[in-house]
């Protein structure tokens, strides 16, 4: 071994911002198979056997071809479990093997770790969903009425469901905690949250109970996003979702704000 | 930076434990500037848990530190900090090339600087062979080689080593104090824990017993060989560390 030159690093905290970023976008690319192709074929599959398979039994949704109406939820609902699960297993895994360690001893705020990871988990979903949405919109018929609608909804339920991975990674004690949340909180709200039906055409009282899960207004507002058809009005939904999305990213930054769990 | 003499400055430094476990119990210690400096106790002294504090990955309960005249949790002062931690913990996702790189790149380094930097320090800690290979499939003596060329990599001006050779073969030791040593020439301080006593007498200035979470004695291997009217080290480290638990050792063995 040889000494080496001494050099003086000067402190560029958005560097380090960039760099996690830039880590957590690689280890979702090296893993793309299981971050990027299975959540996207799995949806598929859901659009291929409800819609094109069993679309033409069902009577049209609010004026929509079923094969259509399902589309948006779908898509809603895997980039919401991809924000999650990327964000919950990246930081279990990081305090669970202490290489976080590297980076809470950085020179980095703790904004900006946060924000670096919920960069990570926003880049998944977002890839996931574009790739479902240009291959859903022709396969389907579905359109894109409101974009800008769209692309609020989609950045509040990637950030609301990026932050509530990392709490769900800082608080989870095994591996088994974290399937727990996305298997039965998650996954059930998000189908009972309309992802295949209307809650108009529950009645009542199950229409109102619908309106209680903050899972209908992600998928309400992602739905008025693509085809212009929604169950509440979209500002309602999209207020409502901000709402959601400043109360998981607050406590998020409180975990890396104060070390809560993070560290001893 | 404000002149000073102190690398790093703890003043009444506390940690308890949500369990109440009372790990640091206002703990005093300055480490000069440019030393070698050697903290030794048994496990459960406090050392780690120290270590932890200085380094922002423990929350004090109180007290405060300083490195090089700055506050313990500014950016400056972690930016000056380097850290081989006991266990290595390393990213499984990154080879080694790239877990050099990443740690450049969360110290503020650009891509050209980080990556010249990670080259240099595979060479210097022979990594060569290794470069592409992911952290889980390198030897334990690979990945305290790596631990090491990370802490290094941004060139702190205090580097902390905790048990750094433990579970390292005889030639890695060797090899890894003789660049330390270097490093320390250079100027760098260096804060190093040890369970081998023959090693901390051999390469610090001065040494620190911890105990209970209070530091219990200070001074050069020689200097505190005198006070204690001992020939060894160890026998300091038995009478100001250990003494206590030995002797309550002893009356237990003792026929009643």
């Amino acid at each position: 071994m040889t000494p080496l030159p001494p050099t003086r690093v000067e402190p560029h905290p958005w560097r380090g911002l960039a760099w996690l970023t830039r880590r957590e976008c690689h280890r979702v690319l090296k893993l793309w198979k299981q971050t990027i192709l299975a959540p996207v074929i799995s949806a598929l599959l859901f659009m291929i056997v409800f819609g094109l398979s069993l679309g033409d039994s069902i009577a049209r949704i609010n004026g929509i071809e079923y094969q259509v109406y399902i589309v948006p939820g779908l898509i809603a609902m895997a980039m919401a479990q991809a924000a999650y699960s990327n964000n919950s297993s990246t930081i279990f895994q990081a305090r669970n093997d202490r290489y976080l360690d590297d980076i809470l001893s950085a020179p980095m705020s703790a904004w900006q770790v946060h924000l670096g990871y919920l960069l990570g988990g926003a880049m998944r979903s977002l890839l996931i969903g574009v790739l479902l949405t240009a291959v859903a919109l022709p396969l389907t018929g579905a359109t894109l009425d409101n974009p800008f609608e769209l692309l609020v909804a989609v950045l509040l339920l990637t950030t609301a469901f990026g932050a509530l991975g990392i709490i769900v990674g800082v608080y989870a004690q095994s591996w088994d905690n974290q399937s727990f949340i996305n298997n039965l909180v998650i996954l059930p709200l998000i189908f009972l949250g309309g992802v295949f039906y209307s809650v108009t055409r529950l009645g009542t009282p199950w229409e109102q109970i619908s309106h209680i899960n903050p899972l209908f207004y992600v998928v309400d507002a992602t739905r008025y996003g693509f085809l212009g058809a929604s169950d509440v009005n979209p500002l309602i939904s999209l207020s409502i979702v901000a709402v959601i999305t400043i109360i998981l990213v607050t406590w998020s930054q409180y975990l890396f704000s104060t070390g809560h769990r993070l560290k001893p | 930076m404000p002149p000073t003499s102190a690398a790093l400055s703890i003043k009444g430094l506390t940690k308890r434990y949500g369990d109440g476990t009372l790990a640091l119990d206002g703990l005093d210690l300055d480490v000069p500037d440019g030393s070698f400096f050697g903290l030794l106790g048994p496990n459960g002294a406090g050392k780690t848990t120290l270590i932890g504090a200085v380094c922002n990955l423990v929350r004090p309960t109180a007290g405060e530190i300083s490195v090089f005249g700055n506050p313990g949790s500014s950016m400056q002062a972690r930016r000056m900090i380097g850290i081989a931690e006991q266990e290595p913990n390393l990213d499984k996702f990154l080879t080694v090339f790239e877990t050099l790189l990443y740690h450049g790149g969360y110290y503020g380094m650009d891509k050209d600087e980080a990556g010249e930097r990670a080259e240099q320090m595979i060479d210097a800690f022979d990594l060569r062979a290794k470069r592409d290979v992911e952290a889980p499939r390198l030897s334990g003596g690979m990945r305290r080689r790596l631990l090491l060329a990370r802490a290094l990599l941004h060139r702190p001006n205090l580097v902390i080593l905790d048990e750094p050779t433990a579970g390292v073969d005889l030639e890695l030791r060797h090899e890894l104090w003789s660049y330390i040593r270097v490093l320390h020439e250079q100027g760098t301080t260096i804060l190093l824990t040890t369970h081998y006593l023959e090693e901390a007498e051999a390469l610090c200035d001065e040494i620190a017993m911890i105990s209970g979470g209070r530091i219990v004695a200070r001074d050069t291997a020689k200097g505190l060989k005198e006070l204690h009217g001992v020939a060894t080290l160890e026998e300091v480290y038995l009478k100001t560390v250990a003494g206590g638990r030995i002797q309550l050792a002893e009356e237990a063995a003792r026929p009643q």
